[in-house]
């Protein structure tokens, strides 16, 4: 029993190995999102973090700011915000356009842990559209979770919640 | 001639043609130019080893981390939870910090990590005391991609929902739901190895093989297959299992099962007398969740057999009459439950919920012996209660059980957990 266990176990192995490409875990690099965005990859702008404003991003992840100048990307009232966030275990890295104050599209570009990857299907992606900020920095819907994925649903919220406000300062 | 040539330079400097003039913007351009070469220069001087994948200088340039991409190669993640009981026969009350668990995570290169937890249960360990110290999980991933993981070690069995998901802030209730406590025995860990990813959209795999049950180790008539866990410690492995569990999970809604199986008389490893008996002991499960404007529902069945269970009592009675036991023949478990989120704002979430609890293990009773059945292991149980989340991963809960047979159960909880 056991050893037929075992054959059925290794040729299923064998199959999955065989049926799926070597797809890691850099769904898109940063660089080739951005590119998409806007066809082309206009020159980067930093977002210099001053006090108030690391004081209202710590607010919004919890912890401060990983670093004090934000790297982005803006033309023609849309901006790209390459964000790291850690899930459960590690970062993830995702991508958020904003148009007008509201997120146009999210996608995860990079997801390390080897639990969670739900976060990056389109079902839940497409939570996060048109979303925007309302009180006290907080999305103005509810972000439905994903049964043993909590902690990167979690990340993901705060790193919409994040590029929104980064955006909103960077208009000045 | 020296000193008329610095004096020339110096003149031309301030005389300079406005073209040649740099604004504070492009001054800020070739500071920003300087420390990325400066970052770009550091990341490659830093062993592979000790960064996060993907470690290419440029990559972490881009989000323009400084260091972020470059430690945490381990990590610590934990959970936690103390209760107070208040029991309404006896009046008794008791406090505890049921459990506290940390563990350290550990990246090795791009596709390999390791995952660990640590448990303490009940504060103290001693010889003298309450508390158990133990590995809930140490396994090696070795991720080939998102379809295609392969693990080894002492991990927890996909079966039910709170078996992998079990951090207080997770899931309703002081105390773990009874039937993914004496049905499912969570926390369930064997050692084995397995393959497990995602595929489709939504859908999570998990095979593979584990040690097993000893049957020969039951020792608590309440608890179904319970008792007879290993835990990875000396493990009897003539016998091992295998496993398997299918999940679909999209925002909001979970829907899967797994099964598990496999023979548990460990060629009479612990109990001579179960030489040659294969005790086989298969469980599966169903379950399914779904959270619909505020509303959270959730429902899991369980059931599971014991083979042989009149040769494992016979066995239990051969080694010791005096703490011998009915072996449990089989176990069914179901529940449903219902949550609403009443109040959101900002971190703090306030949500009532009531659960409906169904229990029956039956045993091979042996009436020669005066092995009989538990009347206990027939139950229903009522919970009504509210979990209160003062920030998505520090929750406080409040609930009242009500059992149907055990009524020495019945009481009122108070509980704090966390996760972090």
């Amino acid at each position: 029993m056991i050893r037929a266990a075992f054959r059925s176990l290794a040729v299923l192995i064998l199959a999955l190995v065989a049926a799926v490409a070597a797809r890691g875990e850099v769904y898109q690099e940063p660089g080739a999102f951005v590119a998409e965005v806007f066809g082309s990859t206009p020159a980067p702008k930093v977002l210099w973090l001053t006090k108030e404003i690391q004081a209202q991003a710590a607010e919004i992840l919890g912890h401060p700011p990983a670093q004090l100048r934000q790297r982005y990307w803006s033309e023609g009232g849309k901006s790209v915000w390459i964000l790291e966030e850690t899930g459960k275990e590690e970062l993830i890295t995702a991508g958020f356009v904003v148009v007008d104050g509201r997120i146009d599209h999210a996608r995860v570009l990079v997801y390390r842990e080897s639990r969670g990857q739900e976060v990056r299907q389109s079902s839940f992606l497409k939570q996060f559209r048109d979303a925007k900020l309302s009180q006290g920095n907080r999305l103005d819907r509810g972000i439905d979770g994903i049964v043993g994925a909590t902690l990167s649903v979690r990340a993901m919220e705060r790193m919409a919640r994040l590029a929104l406000f980064f955006d909103r300062v960077s208009h000045g | 001639m020296k000193k008329s040539t610095q004096a020339l330079t110096l003149a031309t400097a301030f005389v300079a043609p406005p073209v040649l003039a740099q604004t504070v913007d492009q001054k800020l351009q070739i500071l920003q130019q300087e420390i990325d070469d400066l970052k770009t220069q550091t990341r490659k001087s830093v062993p592979p080893a000790q960064q996060v994948w993907p470690y290419s200088p440029e990559y972490g340039l881009m989000l323009d981390r400084s260091s972020g991409l470059a430690s945490g190669s381990t990590n610590i993640a934990g959970y936690g939870e103390a209760r107070y009981s208040k029991f309404r026969q006896s009046g008794d009350a008791t406090a505890d910090l049921q459990r506290f668990v940390f563990g350290f995570n550990h990246r090795f290169d791009e596709g390999l990590t390791l995952h660990s937890e640590v448990e303490i249960e009940h504060a103290v360990v001693s010889s003298e005391d309450a508390g158990e110290a133990e590995i809930e999980q140490a396994w090696v991933n070795y991720r080939m991609s998102d379809a295609v993981n392969f693990k080894g070690g002492l991990f927890l069995i996909p079966i039910g929902i709170l078996n992998e998901t079990h951090e207080p802030p997770t899931y309703y209730g002081v105390q773990r739901n009874q039937v993914e406590t004496r049905v499912i025995p969570t926390t369930w860990r064997e050692l084995g190895v397995g393959t497990h990813g995602v595929f489709g959209e939504g859908f999570r795999y998990d095979v593979g093989v584990t040690t097993n049950f000893d049957s020969g180790k039951l020792d608590d008539p309440t608890t179904g297959i319970r008792s007879a866990h290993q835990e990875g410690q000396l493990a009897n492995a003539r016998d091992l299992a295998v496993y398997g569990a299918l999940n679909y999970r999209r925002p909001g809604l979970l829907a899967g099962g797994g099964v598990f199986a496999g023979n548990t008389g460990q060629n009479g490893a612990s109990n001579p007398a179960l030489q040659g008996v294969a005790a086989r002991f298969t469980m599966w499960d169903l379950h399914a969740q779904y959270r619909v404007a505020g509303l959270d529902l959730q429902a899991l069945y369980a059931a599971g057999t014991l083979g042989d269970a009149d040769k494992v009592t016979a066995a239990l009675v051969a080694a010791d009459p005096a703490t011998a036991l009915a072996a449990p023949k089989s176990m069914k478990g179901a529940y449903v439950q219902a949550a609403y989120h009443v109040y959101k704002q900002g971190n703090l979430d306030v949500a009532p919920f009531v659960r409906v609890e169904r229990i029956d293990i039956k045993q091979q009773e042996d009436p020669a012996n005066g092995l009989l059945q538990d009347p206990n292991n027939n139950e229903r149980i009522k919970v009504a209660g509210v979990n209160v989340w003062v920030h998505p991963q520090v929750v406080l809960k409040a609930d009242i059980q009500r059992y149907a047979t055990d009524k020495t159960q019945d009481r009122f909880n108070l509980g704090l957990g966390f996760m972090f």
